[in-house]
């Protein structure tokens, strides 16, 4: 019994402990936010805008091997800042939920590669348009097929809740549609066989097919579209501050040519 | 004194006590609340609840299938498992005593990737394939631990005289100690059962279409969040809260001559 009471005893000291440990990190946070917000709120300070981005889309946005969030958009959007006169974070969250987070004010905007679509346009703002993509059709190096009437009966994939997705969805004829929580997942189950093709957005089509299974996929075809699909920085609806900044720097960067550097940097078309 | 013997491995819904027949229990309560609220939301907002069940169904049946499939499974090399951590063989005990370490030693999250990413690259398993194998490796080796517990709570005189019977080994532990280790280890297995059922959403990352990855494939186009998860989160309860039931009747049958 006395034993039993000393163990508990250590038990109860251990947790106090640990949660002291805790409670002193999270006092040390809250004193580091009030200094942040004074900042951004006085008026001689540049305004602070946290992006949000799925890091897992390259070459667009992804963490390089120092866990950075680089990519051709976080250039874009670091450039646009440098002359609109603001200050850009990144904060690296799943794609899956990301609107939501948009939705719940986690983030000011969201910098990943979104398209710009009438559905979206119903619950959140886009800047002006950043550039042009296509959807394309990614398949094994010995598939034949060049569109997706030639895939009939096999499995097909994309990322979740992306453009790429919504041009399969209502295909039939697919043995069965799949959809990966990264588009890298879905390029993995292409090159070890699980799945026949994969749709995707052109510059991650074009990063995948050139240079990660360069040997392993090709891609098939352009699908065609008639609208054209542009991509834009979004934001929370109403939010006309963070819209007229980063509209203000995609302005500027476009008429001094950085922006075509930035694509050269990064080897776009 | 070995009939009443229990272990009480404290994870997953709680399973209704045989004698919790009122009408007012926990499980009633549940049961019938998760119900109504899937009812009402049906019929007060047609759209888009009906919409979004029929687009969840055939999620329903995915997890289903991987559910039961992965418990007979499960059970099966959980029993294996079980004798081999009983048995006297030095080189079985060994074996399966090390499946258990490691298995128990790696997250079962970290095991569907290994085997559908890491593994897949030399034997190229279907998704569905792949979540069944890694989630009946994991509970085998968890269910393993409630049979040797069991099997091992049963009184050693049971076999003691089983043997001055005549039995031999192998009749002994199946006619003897198991039947009556069985009533032991139902509660704790059933336990396991229903941790398996919820841990079946783990497979969604495998982009298998169960019933998470179908609720966040329509919310993400839709946006509609908190609609789509109110919705999946009441089926999963609905689907645990039958399963439970049916392990305490289950367990109710076989206690049946045990005296209280």
């Amino acid at each position: 019994m006395k034993r039993l009471f000393k163990s508990l005893l250590i038990a109860a000291a251990c947790s106090v402990l640990a949660l002291g440990v805790v409670g002193c990190g999270k006092k040390e946070e809250k004193k580091a936010e009030p200094a942040a917000n004074a900042t951004a709120a006085a008026p001689a300070g540049p305004k602070t805008i946290i992006f949000a981005a799925d890091a897992a889309y390259p070459p667009m946005q992804y963490m390089n091997e120092q866990k950075e969030i680089v990519g051709f958009e976080v250039d874009v959007i670091k450039a646009a800042a440098e002359k609109a006169g603001f200050k850009a974070e990144f904060k690296n969250v799943a794609w899956d939920g990301i609107f939501a987070g948009l939705a719940a004010g986690k983030y000011d905007a969201i910098s990943s590669s979104v398209s710009i679509t009438d559905e979206r346009k119903a619950t959140m703002d886009f800047s002006d348009p950043i550039m042009a993509i296509e959807q394309m059709l990614v398949v094994g190096k010995n598939e034949k097929a060049t569109d997706l009437a030639g895939l009939k009966g096999k499995t097909i994939g994309a990322q979740i809740g992306t453009t790429s997705y919504l041009v399969i969805k209502d295909v039939k004829g697919f043995k069965a549609i799949k959809t990966y929580d990264e588009v890298g997942l879905a390029m993995e189950d292409l090159v070890k066989g699980s799945i026949q093709a994969v749709v995707a957005d052109s510059p991650v089509a074009v990063d995948y097919t050139t240079k990660k299974h360069a040997d392993k996929i090709k891609i098939a075809a352009t699908l065609k579209s008639d609208k054209v699909e542009n991509i834009g920085i979004a934001a929370k609806k109403g939010n006309k501050e963070v819209i007229d900044l980063v509209n203000k720097g995609l302005a500027a960067i476009k008429a001094d040519g950085t922006f075509d550097k930035i694509k050269e940097k990064h080897q776009m078309k | 004194m070995t009939e009443t013997a229990k272990i009480d491995v404290g994870e997953g819904a709680a399973i209704p006590s045989k004698n919790d027949w009122g009408l007012f229990n926990a499980w009633v309560i549940s049961i019938v609340g998760a119900v109504a609220a899937i009812i009402y939301l049906l019929v007060a907002q047609p759209d888009p609840y009906q919409r979004l069940l029929v687009y969840l169904s055939d999620g329903i049946v995915i997890t289903f299938q991987v559910t039961v499939t992965s418990i007979c499974c499960a059970c099966v090399i959980g029993l294996i498992t079980g004798l081999g951590r009983v048995s006297k063989n030095k080189a079985i005990n060994l074996v399966a005593s090390t499946y258990v370490e490691i298995i128990r030693g790696i997250p079962l999250l970290v095991q569907l990737f290994y085997i559908y990413y890491a593994l897949g690259r030399f034997l190229n398993v279907h998704d569905l394939t792949a979540a069944i194998i890694a989630m009946s490796v994991c509970y085998g080796a968890y269910m393993g631990e409630v049979f040797r517990a069991g099997i091992t709570a049963i009184d050693k005189g049971q076999t003691e005289a089983a043997r001055s019977l005549g039995f031999n080994g192998k009749q002994t532990m199946f006619l003897v100690v198991l039947p009556q280790a069985w009533r032991t280890i139902l509660p704790p297995v059933g336990n396991e059962f229903i941790a398996l059922l919820k841990d079946t959403s783990l497979v969604s990352i495998l982009a298998v279409s169960d019933l998470l990855r179908r609720g966040r494939e329509f919310s993400s186009e839709t946006f509609l969040y908190f609609e789509t998860y109110t919705l999946v989160a009441l089926v999963y309860l609905v689907i645990t809260l039958i399963l439970s039931k049916g392990v305490s009747i289950m367990e109710a049958r076989l206690s049946h001559y045990v005296r209280r």
